[in-house]
């Protein structure tokens, strides 16, 4: 992790959004120039220098949370679980800032030439918080409990090509891992916060993790607090605590920062930026591979033509897709998920809205004057329902009546989700590999378009066998054309993850993993 | 009530002598007392059947607790777990039995029982309603004697004005202001959400100004206008005129005459904004982020966690029913023509 610190606020904010716009500056650091701090602000703070402040406690807002609320480190549900989990518990490998992949409590991992057995080195001298030294036992104990068969956690779908029986431990440091079937991206399916390594003797009520943050209390639904683990592996964190408090509701959460109860909040609508900044709080912006897509099954009347799929492709209009129902927070899509895949297929021309060329489409697809209706629910997240009304706007120029309909989330993901003709669905970053085993393959569990393809499927088999890289992109890039020729996903956009900040914390820098930072509190000082 | 007092009125109780008629007037007292406590059961009973009815036809709730994840392995697995596979006359009758032995069930989300999830939050809400109360009531009558007494005076006018505007605001939007004024955008004196650092939000005075404050603003016009209007009607009266005549000093004749008289009215707008505050404390908990049954109802509902909601639904049923109970009580204990001579 880059050690730097927030350069004294010399770019002016404006500046700051214009690089994030162009993408190169994604990982610099975000902080509001002083001098366009209101003056009659109340909370105004001296701008918190370069130097990270040792000691103090941090205490964050977290959106959502319940009585449901774990501190499973195999089963995390909402922002608050993630949040913990991040700090507690940390898996082999990770994607960084740029979700790139990178080795974390692994050292590499390599497969044999037939690519069914990998040899897992890991870090050595790691060190659990009750002292206990990080060990291959504790590794394939971790990878047992999460596919455990009698209690599977949210890890296990994603972990069953591993033949978690026939684990073996080489020596304290390494680990043998058998797969059922030959895959090359392994270290991706590692690489989630939900796959964190735990001690053989793991107790849930007494949870020990490697990360930089031990656990100290926990109460669900409101609470939790962590304090500083001084043995931890890299540089510990400099806060002596942290504590995460649990906001089910935005006001709530809003004000709390502005009253400075708080330090930190993750989630902040965008149309909150203005004020929050004008009261002398930080906006922390990130590009993420969260995307909002209208989906379209590729087996049902109308969608069944192609022709009329690539109509409705050509009917949105995506940056103002972006400016309105984004409030400008995003950028725009090209009908391709997983942005962030070093194979995402960028060489395709980006789609732009075409009424003339769409409605000539539908008249050849038999179409004119077609009338469908667009199933959608508060209950996807945010935005969704005004897409949907913003789309059927966009629809009448090219003589289309989309009909919303707008159900309550118990219907829409009731009997009929993954069936309706014509609705929406919402998705956090992937890569493209584990995003289509999740959604575009006939066993995915969640295959909304009904996307079932041979030679999406044909390529999409070769990709998962081949361990070159190079080839292997080759093949994924392909597998994009035939989405981008004849899906059923309109991705109009991604979503920037937007959080907020105090005056005097300073560490958070843009990521594109979870939010506030990916939740990585080491970085993260207050002062005053 | 009124239909009580009608029929009180039309007996000539008090023309009897008081030694004569007391035992007949306690028995009859009682019978009142336990016909008004069957009712209340009655009433609870069909509200009970409501809120089961409520949270079982109204779609199914497996499907509506496992939203995107519902397999119909799941499903079935979950319909066992919660007991939805047996008749609806068997569920109600098997929650009924458990409600009357004081086992809510057991909670969806916590795996736990529902007692032990929303035990603390009903104390919380409990200090929160009370020490709204305790500062509604004597505002509430300040306020009104002070408008009384100055009737159409330029300070009553001015309170009038105030105790009207105040009472067209929903107590959500007076909460917000609040918050803007006193926490975030023009002062930062408060703490805007009710989050103790320490333990309950109640062991922290300074996190309960806030919260407390908006019910008290949402609660005070009402009660202070019905107490004003029937001060008016008895400073006005033959009785009081008679006292001033005698001599009496006003402030005696407001404090042993009047006020007694007027407490009546007071009595049961007190009961109804109680009653209305146990259920409207939800969203002013779930403003201020205040640990209380409010916020795990909302909580409950968002995680359909069916048993929490049906207990949660009774509790402030219960509330309104037991607290409207206690009014007429205490009403009929305050009036002498009413405690004498109901049947």
């Amino acid at each position: 992790m880059p050690e730097t610190h927030s350069p004294p606020p010399a770019t002016p904010h404006a500046m700051k959004r214009r690089d994030l716009l162009r993408g190169g500056a994604l990982l610099a650091a975000s902080v509001p120039a002083a001098g366009l701090l209101s003056a009659c602000s109340p909370n105004r703070v001296a701008p918190a220098a370069g130097r990270p402040v040792r000691g103090g406690v941090l205490r964050v807002g977290v959106s959502g949370g319940s009585a449901k609320d774990t501190l499973d480190p195999h089963n995390p549900l909402s922002y608050p679980d993630q949040a913990r989990v991040v700090n507690l518990y940390e898996p082999l490998f990770h994607h960084d800032a740029a979700y790139r992949l990178k080795p974390f409590l692994a050292e590499s991992l390599e497969p044999s030439k037939d690519g069914r057995t990998w040899l897992l080195r890991l870090r050595a001298g790691v060190e659990f918080h009750n002292g206990k030294t990080l060990d291959a036992r504790d590794v394939i104990a971790t990878l047992r409990r999460i596919v455990d068969p009698k209690a599977p956690t949210a890890g296990a779908t994603s972990l069953s090509v591993v033949d978690a029986g026939r684990l073996r431990r080489v020596d304290a440091t390494t680990v043998e891992i058998p797969l059922k079937h030959p895959y090359a991206l392994l270290k991706d399916l590692l690489a989630q916060y939900s796959l964190g390594i735990v001690p053989e003797d793991f107790d849930l009520r007494k949870p020990v993790g490697t990360g930089p943050f031990a656990y100290k209390s926990f109460a669900p639904g409101d609470r939790s607090a962590f304090t500083r683990f001084d043995g931890y592996w890299r540089r510990p964190a400099h806060l002596d605590e942290l504590h995460i408090i649990d906001f089910p509701d935005d006001t709530a959460k809003i004000n709390s920062l502005l009253s400075a109860q708080i330090h930190a909040i993750d989630n902040l609508p965008p149309a909150y930026i203005d004020m929050i900044e004008k009261q002398g709080g930080q906006v922390l912006i990130s590009e993420t591979g969260s995307w909002n897509p209208i989906t379209m099954r590729v087996d049902t009347p109308p969608f069944k033509d192609v022709r009329v799929r690539q109509a409705f492709r050509l009917i949105v209009d995506r940056p103002q897709m972006v400016k309105q129902v984004l409030g400008g927070q995003g950028r725009v899509g090209n009908d391709l998920y997983a942005p962030f895949d070093v194979a995402y297929n960028s060489d395709l021309p980006q789609r732009h809205q075409d009424l003339g060329r769409a409605r000539s489409l539908l008249k050849a697809a038999g179409q004119e004057n077609l009338t469908v209706e667009l199933v959608t629910s508060g209950g996807i997240g945010s935005g969704a329902i005004e897409a949907a009304q913003l789309f059927a706007q966009q629809a009448k120029g090219a003589g289309v009546k989309v009909k919303v309909r707008i159900t309550d989330s118990a219907t829409f993901y009731g009997d009929r989700y993954l069936s309706w003709p014509f609705a929406q669905d919402y998705w956090f970053t992937r890569n493209y590999l584990p995003q289509v085993d999740a959604g575009s393959l006939k066993t995915s569990p969640y295959n909304e378009t009904h996307w079932n393809d041979a030679e999406f499927n044909t390529l999409m088999d070769r990709a998962r066998r081949e361990s070159d890289a190079s080839k292997r992109n080759e093949l994924l890039k392909a597998a994009q054309r035939t989405e981008y020729d004849r899906g059923g996903h309109i991705i109009w956009g991604f979503k920037n993850q937007v959080d907020a900040y105090a005056a005097n914390v300073t560490g958070f820098t843009a990521n594109r993993n979870l939010p506030l930072s990916n939740y990585e509190f080491r970085n993260v000082s207050v002062s005053g | 009530m009124s239909r009580s007092a009608a029929e009180a009125a039309a007996v000539p109780a008090t023309i009897m002598s008081r030694r004569r008629e007391a035992r007949p007037a306690v028995r009859a007292w009682t019978r009142w007392l336990l016909r008004r406590i069957g009712l209340a059961l009655i009433t609870l009973w069909l509200i009970s059947l409501l809120v089961f009815a409520a949270t079982h036809f109204l779609g199914d709730p497996a499907r509506a607790i496992l939203g995107r994840s519902a397999t119909p392995e799941r499903l079935a697995a979950l319909r066992t777990e919660l007991g939805l596979d047996r008749s609806a006359v068997r569920q109600y009758v098997s929650w009924l039995g458990g409600v009357l032995t004081g086992d809510f069930g057991t909670s969806l989300a916590t795996k736990g029982p529902v007692s032990a999830l929303i035990g603390g939050k009903i104390v919380n809400s409990t200090v929160l309603v009370a020490v709204s109360a305790v500062i509604i009531a004597p505002v509430s009558a300040v306020i009104a004697l002070v408008s009384a007494r100055r009737r159409d005076s330029a300070t009553d006018n001015v309170l009038q004005v105030a105790l009207l505007t105040t009472a067209a605001l929903p107590e959500f939007v007076i909460g917000i202001l609040l918050v803007t004024l006193f926490s975030t955008v023009v002062l930062t004196w408060l703490p805007s959400v009710a989050v103790s650092w320490t333990g309950s939000p109640w062991t922290d005075p300074v996190v309960m100004i806030l919260p407390v404050a908006t019910l008290a603003l949402a609660v005070v016009p009402y009660v202070a206008r019905i107490l004003r209007a029937s001060l008016i009607e008895v400073l006005e009266s033959d009785y009081v005129d008679m006292a001033r005549l005698k001599g009496v000093p006003e402030w005696s004749a407001v404090a042993r005459h009047a006020l007694g008289n007027a407490v009546v009215p007071a009595i049961q707008v007190m009961a109804l904004q109680l009653a209305w505050l146990a259920g409207g404390v939800v969203v002013v908990e779930s403003l201020f982020l205040y640990p209380g049954i409010g916020t795990a109802l909302v909580d409950a509902v968002r995680n359909r966690d069916v048993p929490v909601i049906q207990a949660l639904a009774l509790l402030i049923a219960a509330v309104y029913v037991v607290v409207n109970l206690i009014a007429d009580v205490l009403t009929i204990l305050v009036t002498p023509k009413l405690r004498t001579g109901v049947r």
